[in-house]
């Protein structure tokens, strides 16, 4: 009997942090099983009668954080299942692969990453839909799937329960980390994660936005509230140790927050403890005050302080890099079942 | 005078006219348009679902029509129109906003239905 291979955070998990079912499938898994990434949602939908949401995770591809730091996995495609069912039109939504060019690199500075460093180079890129991968949806509609009651949206990183208003955001590390079966921080994302995730970066076909924004600008633009948008809100996140080490690719090929990368409160915390410049003058006014609510001022970062080497950012990690509250370590194997699908 | 479109109150009057033809005593429920003030729906997708409610009661184990219109686009960007109104009923100023609002899929609507029969338009 043919199977499909899935890992599965069930709504419950993390000692009832995790409050929808979410479903990861490795591309691995989807080829091996002969079917295409819709078909692959589909056999989810037959055999998965809950709400749950699925993310087809490509790990020898490349994508870029939110803050423009490249990761190296992809979500390649994602839906939304419920009662056994796809949407016909908005359930599922395949990502576009996006090619290197001279041009991308020039409009887009935070992409030299996949240039200079050479775990990344030749990888494969996929953020998010273009135009055409999105119909039906126009710009008047996010990238978003939709099936009954679960709402996948922002590329798979933001999941909903339209009734019962329950909600949970995996960023970039966090899926990361679930499909390298390593460890990961759950607890609710906190004031400096909902300010970090509007300081975004200028993509076409990113992963929430198309040429928009850019660094050292705020997609939120929301003043003192920047820092309650998801602070009540569950996250899975990453170790900080893993988002430090992959931010430090990035400032060390000479990337600036402000300039080049995304002037989130994780990423200057980590620029300040390297010693990295920071763009001061590039970072708008309203970015400084939304980053000013979560501590993070002009002052701060000049303060003097020990400037630590790459493995002294490592070890100290969970001080330097701020975000998420009351949360917990757990093992991805703890919170995670590996099941198959009947194809 | 026939037009290309259906006032929304003829709408809502066809809808229950067409539940109960083949039986008076069906119970007919018409939701999702309540919020509108004024709208026009296009006439031939009208008669369609006149006939198509005629048609699911044809089982004449059939007690009761739901019929609910939903947005197909679950997830729409909305525009929020702020308005002052001064005591002398003018209006001096308005802030436009945009709003995102999604709403439960039309799966939470027919889930327990042992047949679905999708007629809606595609755009492949």
């Amino acid at each position: 009997m043919a199977k499909l291979k899935y890992k599965i955070i069930p709504q419950g998990a993390a000692e009832g942090r995790v409050p929808i079912n979410l479903i990861f499938i490795d591309k691995k898994d989807v080829v091996e099983a002969g079917l295409t990434y819709r078909q692959a949602c589909e056999v989810m939908a037959k055999n998965f009668k809950e709400p749950a949401a699925i993310d087809i995770i490509d790990t020898d591809a490349v994508t870029v954080s939110s803050d423009g730091i490249m990761v190296d996995y992809a979500v390649v495609a994602f839906a939304s299942i419920d009662y056994g069912m796809i949407n016909r039109d908005f359930g599922y939504l395949g990502i576009s692969e996006q090619a290197y060019s001279e041009k991308l690199l020039s409009e887009e500075p935070h992409m030299k990453q996949w240039d200079a460093i050479d775990a990344y180079r030749g990888k494969r890129l996929f953020r998010g839909p273009n135009f055409n991968d999105r119909l039906p949806r126009v710009a008047h509609n996010e990238t978003q799937t939709i099936t009954g009651r679960i709402a996948n949206n922002n590329t798979g990183s933001e999941f909903m329960n339209v009734i019962d208003m329950t909600e949970i955001l995996v960023p970039a590390y966090g899926a990361l980390e679930i499909m390298h079966d390593g460890e990961v921080l759950v607890g609710l994302a906190g004031p400096e994660i909902s300010v970090g995730i509007g300081m975004v970066v200028f993509e076409t076909y990113g992963r929430i936005f198309n040429r928009s924004y850019g660094a050292g600008l705020t997609a939120h633009n929301s003043g003192l509230y920047a820092k309650t948008v998801k602070s009540d809100y569950p996250a899975i996140a990453g170790r900080k140790k893993t988002l430090a080490e992959y931010t430090m690719r990035a400032l060390e090929i000479g990337l600036v927050p402000g300039r080049d990368l995304g002037c989130s409160p994780a990423v200057l915390s980590v620029a300040k403890a390297i010693g990295a410049p920071i763009a001061y003058d590039k970072i708008e006014e309203r970015a400084w005050l939304e980053l000013g609510t979560v501590g993070i001022t002009e002052d701060w970062l000049k303060a003097p302080s020990k400037q630590l080497t790459h493995a002294e950012v490592l070890e100290k990690a969970d001080e330097i890099v701020p975000g998420i509250s009351d949360g917990k370590l757990f093992k991805v194997s703890q919170i995670c079942d590996v099941r198959y699908a009947q194809i | 005078m026939k037009l290309m479109h259906t006032k929304l109150p003829d709408f809502i009057k066809k809808v229950d006219a067409a539940g109960k033809k083949l039986r008076p005593e069906t119970e007919v429920v018409l939701r999702g348009l309540e919020s509108m003030e004024s709208a026009k729906l296009a006439s031939l997708r009208v008669g369609r679902i006149e006939e198509e409610i005629v048609e699911i009661t044809q089982d004449p184990n059939v007690a009761k029509v739901e019929v609910t219109v939903l947005p197909q686009i679950p997830e729409t960007i909305h525009t929020v129109v702020i308005k002052g109104i001064q005591k002398d009923g003018t209006s001096k100023k308005t802030i436009l906003e945009s709003m995102f609002i999604t709403t439960p899929a039309p799966e939470c609507y027919y889930h327990d239905s042992e047949e679905v029969d999708d007629r809606r338009v595609s755009y492949d």
